[in-house]
């Protein structure tokens, strides 16, 4: 049984496959999406438990692609990790509004992020549990 | 009321002359009468004969009265007009002393009193050259200070204790739409309409607070913001009399600041973008994640092609930021650009037969001998971003055609890149020479800086005056194209090519 499904959501596709290498050999399922208009639909179709998503992409960019997760019944409880390469920090406020777990900047480590990954699901599952 | 003297009182000067007078004249009667008398006797009777000899000496003595009252006069009636004359003229001078002891008491006593005036009226006269001075130091001290508020950029309204306009430079009159000279003494809520109210209420408020000096952003206008710092003007008794206000536009300044922290944030996304997949699969080949021979090449591959891209990016950021700051070396040289693209084709050939793209070269014959006054390298550089953007979103069968034209009107030289690839949207063009800028839907479609067709631009209008430009259809294709002056119009100094050619290009 896969350790979890995630949505690995960047336009540069060597972010995506590189991260999509990392989970797999780590039992984790993985889809993606190269923009966030794909992404939402990818996330209603396939549920996934956690979502990994750049700041900064074509057509909708990581921050409304997370307000419209956040909007949306069948979205609104999943934890988002996001990569950023901007050179400034979103602020707390919206962050918190938002609901997103963590925020990693580029360039960053698949191995922490991977371990951010389990970190959040596990406490999702702490949670669940209680 | 004023004093009135009467020039014959009792024991007055005039009056003691008048008596030394009255006494000389009845000598000289009392004188005249007996010698007459003693004559008539001497002649009417023989007895008294011996008083004809005494009658000359009263006789004498008579003529010596007369001559003498004469004489005191004459002196009299001089020293009157010297003095009348002296009073008329009202000269600061002194009159000399007389003997006579009349004319000396008069002399001594205008001497006296206008002798006292002259040095008060000295005083006042130079007390009045003081003045004339101050004023005249004021008058071109105010002539400077109107001079240098009417030449400088930023507006200036002066205002009174009742917020009424007392003065204004022309650029406070451009800015809020009135002429100073018909609205001075207008209150300045009637003559800045509400777009404008931010800013009176800043003047009011600074003047009701007494404010040394307050600053404030405030944005007026056609969305243009300035930097207002209002001073309060205070008078003798520290009164509040008037605000000073001085505008200064910071709209460029704030573009230009929000320009460099745009730069700043995409230079650090585009070179943070690379370098995350050197790291992520660096880190990834030394945790052992690539199991087998065939992932650890491709590993190999990405960050190869990733530090390339990193490279190419700064080498592009350089290029560009050199051109602005005007650093880059530029060898102009007459070039043939036909020659050029016929180089540059050569070399992409490669790039487009792997793409199966074919590649047109139109109208080369006909101008292989025009030349543009240009340097070689750079221009070789806009050729080959042309024709590599242009295959780069061409899809496979597809063709690109350059075409060569001398426009000998307009003095330029024409070039035009057209493909048949997937097209930019109608909205996205104007855009497409801005630094960084990709065409979203295109991203896909290729790797790229967004800075190749920035760098295109600058080459072609900072350093060559040339024009660049471009017109496309999504989905038919685009067409990217510039001009250059011919080498023999930028010797003759031609300078209107750009002007004729955009009204040939608009009918493109």
């Amino acid at each position: 049984m896969a350790a979890g499904k995630v949505l690995v959501v960047d336009d540069e596709i060597h972010i995506v496959h590189v991260v999509t290498i990392k989970l797999r050999n780590n039992g984790f399922e993985v889809v993606s999406a190269e923009n966030g208009a794909d992404a939402f639909e990818m996330a209603c179709k396939e549920k996934p438990d956690i979502i990994v998503t750049d700041f900064q992409m074509p057509i909708m960019t990581g921050l409304e692609f997370v307000e419209k997760l956040r909007q949306n019944e069948a979205t609104e409880h999943i934890p988002v990790i996001m990569l950023t390469a901007r050179g400034f920090a979103i602020e707390d406020k919206q962050k918190e509004d938002l609901q997103i777990s963590e925020f990693l900047s580029k360039p960053f480590s698949p191995k922490e992020l991977l371990r951010s990954i389990e970190d959040i699901l596990h406490q999702v599952a702490v949670v669940q549990g209680s | 009321m004023r004093p009135v003297i009467n020039l014959y009182e009792k024991g007055s000067p005039s009056a003691r002359y008048h008596k030394t007078a009255v006494a000389v004249t009845g000598i000289v009667a009392v004188g005249l009468l007996i010698g007459v008398i003693a004559g008539w006797l001497a002649s009417s009777f023989r007895a008294m004969q011996g008083l004809a000899s005494i009658a000359p000496i009263f006789y004498i003595i008579s003529a010596l009265g007369v001559s003498w009252l004469g004489w005191r006069w004459v002196r009299l009636i001089g020293a009157i007009s010297s003095v009348t004359e002296f009073l008329k003229q009202n000269k600061s001078s002194h009159i000399k002393s007389s003997d006579d002891v009349v004319i000396n008491e008069l002399v001594e006593a205008i001497n006296g009193r206008f002798g006292g005036n002259t040095s008060y009226i000295s005083e006042l006269e130079e007390q009045l050259k003081d003045s004339q001075l101050k004023v005249q130091l004021l008058r071109r001290q105010k002539m400077n200070a109107d001079a240098i508020i009417y030449s400088i950029r930023d507006a200036v309204i002066v205002t009174d204790e009742l917020d009424r306009l007392l003065m204004a430079n022309e650029a406070a009159g451009q800015l809020f739409g009135f002429d100073f000279k018909n609205s001075q003494h207008k209150g300045i809520g009637e003559l800045i309409n509400t777009d404008g109210k931010e800013f009176t209420n800043f003047l009011r408020q600074n003047r009701q607070n007494k404010a040394r000096a307050t600053r404030r952003e405030i944005e007026l206008g056609d969305a243009r913001t300035f930097d207002c710092i209002a001073s309060c003007v205070y008078g003798e008794e520290e009164q509040v009399c008037g605000v000073v206000a001085v505008l200064h536009d910071i709209t460029r300044e704030k573009e230009i600041s929000q320009m460099k922290n745009d730069f700043v944030d995409h230079v650090s996304h585009e070179l943070k973008t690379p370098l995350s997949s050197i790291a992520a699969y660096t880190e990834m080949l030394l945790d052992g994640e690539a199991k087998d021979e065939k992932t650890k090449e491709e590993f190999y591959s990405v960050i190869q092609g990733q530090t390339d891209r990193l490279g190419r990016l700064i080498e592009d950021i350089l290029n560009v930021s050199r051109i602005e700051s005007g650093l880059i070396k530029v060898d102009k040289k007459p070039v043939s650009l036909a020659v050029l693209i016929e180089e540059q084709l050569k070399m992409i050939k490669g790039y487009a037969d792997e793409k199966k793209i074919r590649l047109e070269d139109v109208g080369k014959n006909v101008v292989v001998f025009g030349q543009v006054y240009a340097d070689k390298d750079m221009i070789s550089q806009v050729i080959v971003n042309l024709l590599s953007n242009a295959i780069k979103y061409t899809p496979s069968g597809g063709s690109v055609r350059v075409e060569t034209e001398v426009d000998e009107i307009a003095q330029v030289m024409r070039v035009n890149v057209t493909d048949t690839g997937v097209g930019i949207p109608k909205d996205e063009v104007e855009h497409v020479f801005d630094k960084f800028y990709r065409v979203d839907a295109n991203k896909s479609q290729a790797k790229g800086t967004g800075l190749g067709l920035n760098l295109v631009k600058q080459i072609v209008e900072k350093i060559h005056d040339g024009r660049i430009y471009v017109s496309s259809e999504v989905g038919v294709g685009s067409t990217f194209g510039f001009e250059l002056p011919l080498a023999t119009a930028k010797m003759a100094g031609v300078t209107s090519h750009r002007e004729s050619s955009k009204s040939l290009s608009e009918e493109k």
